[in-house]
């Protein structure tokens, strides 16, 4: 019995003349939330739908469970719950008859089914909604409702392809939490989004994808740890001679350094009690500041770095 | 797994507003504005009516009067007779209130305004009654005594000569045409909940599809009992046209609208079919297939004769070939056999032409739905 849950190896597809995976390689432990980071065309979910043997590719090897997955692999394929990007649900049936369907397809042992059934609800929250059509659903609770029809028949493996597009705060976070539960219950998640936070938020393993490579790849310590910015401190200052700048600029484990809209931003990388340093420079010069704030490096300065542009940048 | 599917699938199906309006409530209305504006007009044709006639009585003629008093007192007479004379037969001749003259000489003789079939119908009825009343007359005279006995069967067999014989059993209204072509409409709408089959298995075609694609089950079993749904779903709407035009509407379908049902059904089988055909052999957007689908269908169901009655008979001069593969005029040809003529030769072949058709189309949309694997999505 093996540990990896899924394996690819070398993956190839071409959209005519994008190379939309380019020798993609990926391995997914038993156990893990790992979550596929990348802007949008960056080849998230072509791996997905590849992964599901929806799609046909070019070169490459895909095993889950341990072996390999074809479109009739009908034994690897019930042991997996998929959330797609897009609400796949029923507007004529109501929410029971819709979890009850798509769990039906999984499980053939009625009673089962309907305890099953039950608790997914439960378990999203959609108790007092059971008999309600989806287009009486808030956007946060279609959502939901889309979660129970992938997990009702409790999958050992769960791909979520950018579950929480376009859901309110609230419904974000407890689609979030609901994810770590299931994990908790010892399935498995393979989770895509382009929103940084959320991955690093949930998942113990990330990827980083960027057109169709893999960029990066650990846990998120692992991949901060990548990079040069350990430290990023803002002081907000109503002037900045050249002078003192450069000053900042030279002191040790300072990188680099940014002075716009009356605010200071200095790149650390390494050291200690930098922020004290750059305090004391600026008092030096006698000249007064106002809010100070330091953050740590996050997967947004990760992939900045690593690709050389940033997330939200490239979703523009 | 096949039931679970099908009872979603019909549970969808039945509750679909957008199904219910074009398949169910969409005939009706239409049935009832064809019932409308047509009902006069099928009352109008509906009977076989008098022909009236002046006659002119040059010569007496004591038989043939007793002859036309006998036909005229039958519960449907051939003739509608004023005795006159002759100046006031040409007037009424003239006015159109007559068809003809017959003069009464030593021969019958007719005289008309204009050849049409009342004409040749009156010919025909003088040529019967002088025939039969010169071997009458023989009798007559052989037996003067039984002259009213004589006279009493040549009216009846002139009478009997001269009546209404339908062609068939049933309705030969040219107006039922549009109401053939209503049902084969509402088959022809079988194609929406065909399409729905392929929009509902194919992953590069909706969210549904890609699901349904994940799941652990065979995409030829979830195919087939989609069709066996949208079957089921599209019978059931058959058999509420069907009824209502028949039991609500009254409309004629002859003697034999137990024969009605199963065409109309068989006719949504086609429907379905080449829905399912139509859906699976492009790969459009659900709402490109949509449009595409509607204006074929639209465009073979004008070609049938929906919108324009003579529209068929056009076809069939310029394009025969083409009335026999159109799936909306093979089912509403079905009917129209099945109603016209005695024989069932003619009905059983557009019911194998539709068996064809369903049969094909089906295997067709199988071959082309089983792709596995999708190039993109």
């Amino acid at each position: 019995m093996t540990d990896t849950v899924v394996k690819i190896n070398d993956l190839v597809k071409r959209y005519g003349d994008l190379i939309a995976l380019d020798h993609f390689d990926l391995e997914i432990k038993q156990g893990e939330i790992f979550g596929l980071l990348g802007p949008n065309g960056s080849g998230k979910t072509t791996t997905i739908n590849c992964l599901l043997s929806l799609l046909s590719f070019d070169k490459g090897r895909i095993e889950i469970f341990g072996r390999e997955m074809t479109p009739v692999s009908y034994d690897i394929k019930k042991d997996i719950g998929i959330i797609m990007q897009n609400v796949a649900v029923f507007d004529e049936l109501s929410v029971y008859e819709n979890i009850d369907y798509f769990c039906g397809l999984y499980i053939k042992d009625k009673e089962k089914r309907r305890q099953y059934v039950d608790e997914a609800i439960k378990f999203v929250g959609l108790e007092d909604f059971t008999k309600f059509h989806p287009k009486k659903l808030s956007g946060g609770l279609l959502r939901r409702l889309n979660i129970a029809c992938g997990i009702a028949h409790k999958p050992k493996l769960i791909i979520l392809d950018e579950p929480t597009v376009a859901v309110d705060p609230q419904s974000r976070n407890r689609i979030l939490e609901g994810i770590q539960d299931l994990n908790r219950n010892g399935a498995t998640i393979i989770y895509t989004s382009h929103y940084m936070e959320e991955v690093e938020q949930i998942c113990t393993r990330i990827a980083i994808m960027d057109k169709g490579k893999k960029a990066a790849e650990g846990t998120k310590d692992e991949l901060k740890r990548m990079i040069k910015n350990t430290e990023t401190i803002t002081i907000e200052i109503l002037d900045l001679p050249d002078k003192v700048r450069k000053q900042i600029a030279s002191l040790d484990h300072i990188y680099d350094t940014g002075f716009e809209n009356g605010k200071l931003t200095v790149y650390c990388s390494g050291g200690k009690h930098n922020l004290l340093r750059v305090l004391d420079v600026l008092q030096k010069n006698e000249l007064s500041f106002g809010r100070v704030y330091t953050e740590l490096p996050t997967l947004n300065d990760v992939f900045l770095e690593i690709t050389g542009t940033a997330l939200r940048d490239k979703e523009d | 797994m096949f039931l679970h599917i099908l009872k979603y699938e019909l549970k969808n199906g039945l509750r679909n507003k957008d199904l219910i309006i074009w398949l169910i409530l969409f005939p009706i209305v239409l049935g009832t504005f064809f019932k409308i504006a047509f009902g006069s007009i099928y009352e109008k044709h509906d009977k076989f009516s008098s022909i009236p006639v002046a006659i002119v009585e040059v010569k007496e003629n004591p038989a043939f009067r007793q002859v036309i008093e006998g036909m005229e007192s039958s519960e449907q007479p051939f003739l509608k007779a004023s005795f006159v004379d002759k100046d006031k037969a040409e007037k009424l001749l003239e006015n159109g209130d007559v068809e003809g003259i017959i003069f009464l000489e030593d021969k019958l003789r007719l005289t008309v305004k204009e050849k049409d079939i009342q004409e040749t119908m009156l010919k025909f009825f003088i040529e019967q009654y002088s025939v039969r009343e010169s071997i009458a007359m023989e009798a007559v005279k052989e037996a003067p005594e039984k002259a009213q006995e004589v006279i009493a069967v040549l009216t009846e067999e002139t009478a009997a000569s001269c009546r209404e014989i339908p062609l068939t059993q049933g309705n030969p209204d040219v107006y039922i045409q549009y109401f053939y072509n209503l049902i084969a409409m509402v088959a022809m709408f079988g194609c929406i909940t065909g399409m729905h089959i392929t929009m509902q298995n194919q992953a590069n075609l909706s969210p549904h599809g890609a699901r349904n694609n994940c799941s652990p089950v065979p995409k030829s079993l979830n195919i087939l009992a989609c069709i066996t749904g949208s079957i089921i779903m599209q019978t059931v709407c058959m058999v509420c046209c069907v009824t209502f035009l028949a039991f609500v509407l009254k409309v004629d379908f002859g003697d034999r609208l137990w024969l009605v049902y199963p065409s109309a059904i068989l006719g949504g089988i086609t429907g379905v079919s080449f829905g399912f055909f139509l859906g699976s052999v492009n790969r459009l957007s659900e709402k490109a297939k949509t449009a595409v689908l509607m204006s074929v269908t639209m465009f073979l169901l004008f070609c049938s004769g929906l919108m324009a009655g003579n529209m068929k008979g056009i076809i069939s001069e310029k394009l025969p070939w083409f009335n026999n593969v159109n799936p909306a005029a093979v089912i509403s040809d079905c009917f129209y056999c099945l109603n016209l003529y005695e024989n069932y030769d003619r009905y059983l072949t557009k019911i194998a032409t539709m068996c064809g058709i369903s049969v094909i189309f089906i295997v067709l949309g199988f071959i082309t739905s089983r792709r596995k694997k999708y190039a993109s999505i």
